[in-house]
């Protein structure tokens, strides 16, 4: 288990429930924290939305296995699903082996982005974790 | 503090190594260390694997009236389960089964090991040593033999894995001597310096270990128990001796997703406070032949054989790698869309994979070439209805359906009943 000072916490915005949301040209990339990833263990499968569905902020849009569990991913920010890592699909350890890079999991047409701005930054997530 | 989780006597070395840490049983124990769980889950089915389950706990009960009280309490007829012939268990041996409370539910699920002629330990899960011992207490006749509860008074680690035998060869003192003709669910050695039944088992620095040939991973390999002055130097001078073998330290996740894999149920969530029987592990209970009545008198029994609405255990595996989560809770659902049962455990076996209509492991030696298992869901369900080997149903939680096949077995080519010969001289 990583220490929370070892933990990566780059300059996004955190949910509550651990995905983290990174504006972008087109659209709000998203996908689940070190810290999340790190408590999981090793992650087997991912179960992403298809493009074009729409979910509010807070809804499930998929789920990630461990090998012992399964849990729920919530939206950061409501909107249309505009991409999915498909890369997931068959190397869903790139969620362990880089949670803010090649394993995010969906890029989301935001319908409000004051949404985005209400979600923690990384001082207020740090400050989370710390409990 | 009495609801601070205890800790085992590695706990400094489990964090210092990094391991992911949650609390089973009252224990603050590993889940996994960096390797992952499913890395560690490999290296049992591939080359070896060594847990920390100092956790459970022992009870020894000696003197006259011994041999009677286990008669009485336990689930196996100690006059019948030794090997395959049912021999009566001996000094050297050792049995699986469980003990039960008057309505024929589990209290707990143990192995009873003959140390010699009224002289038992009793392995039990993590925190019930203190109430097996208060339950053998109190059904004990007039004569009450000596019961002591020996939790948190000793080390005990499994080496788990193909080459578990290879890699003791380097610590143990006269390796062939102490190996040789070693079967399953059998024992040798003591902890203590003094005498015991059989020869001393000593590794080559001088200490004395209890080796016994067995494990709840389904795999080749044995559980070692020691004097907990030995058990952190010990842990860590097999951990090293195993190294080039590929020898991991291995968490609960990779034991949990191993033991199901292999159709051992896990106390408490597959076995319970419901009557113990209709399960897959009908050797458990002292049957004449099956169904037709016990061989021996035991508390529990009359409830057994009166169930009135009787419920059924089965294993099952998916057909990929996807879960539901059985805490949701997660229903069994029949083909004409009834309810019929939950699910009690479900996880994912890493080293297992379809291939045609075929579930072969990592560890197969036919396996196909190139084969590379994604990994199988399984686990147990109990259900209102019998169900057979190849009936299909569906579990549902409140995320997902997922079809799966009811099973007598689930990983292929196990190795923990394979002769020691053969393992002795594996990868080498």
């Amino acid at each position: 288990m990583k220490e929370i000072d070892d933990l990566t916490i780059p300059d996004l915005r955190f949910a509550q429930d651990h995905e983290w949301a990174k504006l972008e040209d087109g659209g709000v990339r998203v996908g689940i924290s070190d810290y999340a990833q790190d408590q999981l263990g090793d992650v087997v499968y991912v179960e992403l939305p298809q493009v074009g569905e729409t979910f509010e902020q807070g809804a499930v849009f998929g789920a990630v296995e461990s090998v012992k569990a399964v849990s729920e991913l919530y939206m950061p920010v409501g909107g249309r699903i505009l991409a999915v890592n498909e890369k997931l699909e068959k190397a869903p350890e790139l969620v362990n082996a880089d949670p803010y890079g090649d394993g995010w999991m969906i890029v989301v047409e935001p319908a409000d982005l004051r949404q985005l701005d209400a979600l923690m930054n990384s001082a207020q997530y740090l400050a989370v974790l710390k409990g | 503090m009495q609801n601070e989780p205890k800790k085992t006597l590695l706990h400094g070395w489990h964090t210092v190594h990094c391991a992911n840490m949650a609390d089973f049983g009252r224990y603050n124990m590993p889940l996994w260390y960096p390797a992952g769980a499913k890395q560690e889950h490999l290296a049992v089915l591939t080359a070896a694997g060594m847990f920390d389950t100092s956790h459970m706990a022992a009870v020894l009960v000696s003197g006259p009236q011994s041999f009677e009280l286990l008669q009485r309490c336990f689930t196996r007829d100690l006059n019948a389960c030794a090997g395959r012939d049912k021999s009566a268990l001996t000094p050297g041996n050792c049995t699986y089964g469980a003990f039960l409370d008057e309505n024929g539910f589990v209290i707990d699920d143990a192995i009873v090991y003959q140390l010699a002629d009224q002289s038992y330990m009793v392995i039990v899960n993590a925190g019930m040593g203190g109430p097996i011992a208060r339950h053998l207490e109190a059904r004990a006749g007039e004569r009450v033999p000596r019961i002591l509860d020996l939790s948190d008074r000793l080390g005990k680690f499994d080496l788990q894995g193909p080459r578990a035998a290879a890699i003791l060869m380097r610590v143990l003192a006269n390796p062939e001597k102490v190996l040789d003709s070693m079967r399953y669910f059998t024992f040798k050695g003591c902890m203590d310096k003094m005498a015991c039944f059989s020869d001393a088992v000593r590794l080559t620095d001088g200490t004395p270990v209890l080796l016994s040939r067995t494990g709840y991973t389904g795999e080749f390999g044995f559980e070692i128990f020691l004097r907990p002055e030995h058990f952190i130097q010990t842990w860590e001078r097999v951990l090293e001796a195993g190294l080039d073998f590929g020898l991991l330290p291995c968490g609960l996740a990779a034991r949990d997703s191993l033991r199901t894999g292999a159709v051992l149920p896990l106390s408490h969530q597959d076995i319970g406070r419901w009557p113990f029987i209709n399960h897959p592990w009908e050797f458990a209970l002292p049957f004449v032949s099956q169904g037709a009545g016990f061989s021996k008198a035991f508390i529990g029994d009359q409830a057994l054989l009166n169930i009135r609405s009787p419920e059924y255990t089965h294993a099952f595996v998916g057909h990929d790698l996807r879960k539901v989560s059985a805490h949701d809770p997660a229903a069994v659902i029949d083909a004409g869309g009834k309810k019929i049962g939950e699910v009690l455990t479900c996880v994912t076996d890493m080293g297992i994979g379809r291939f045609e209509d075929r579930i072969y492991s990592i560890a197969s030696p036919d396996r196909p070439e190139h084969f590379q298992p994604k990994g199988l869901s399984c686990g147990f369900v109990k259900t209102v209805v019998r169900l057979s080997p190849g009936q299909t149903v569906t579990l549902k939680d409140n995320r997902r359906k997922i079809e799966v096949v009811i099973a007598g077995n689930i990983r292929p080519d196990r190795t923990a009943r394979r002769p020691i010969h053969q393992m002795m001289a594996f990868g080498r």
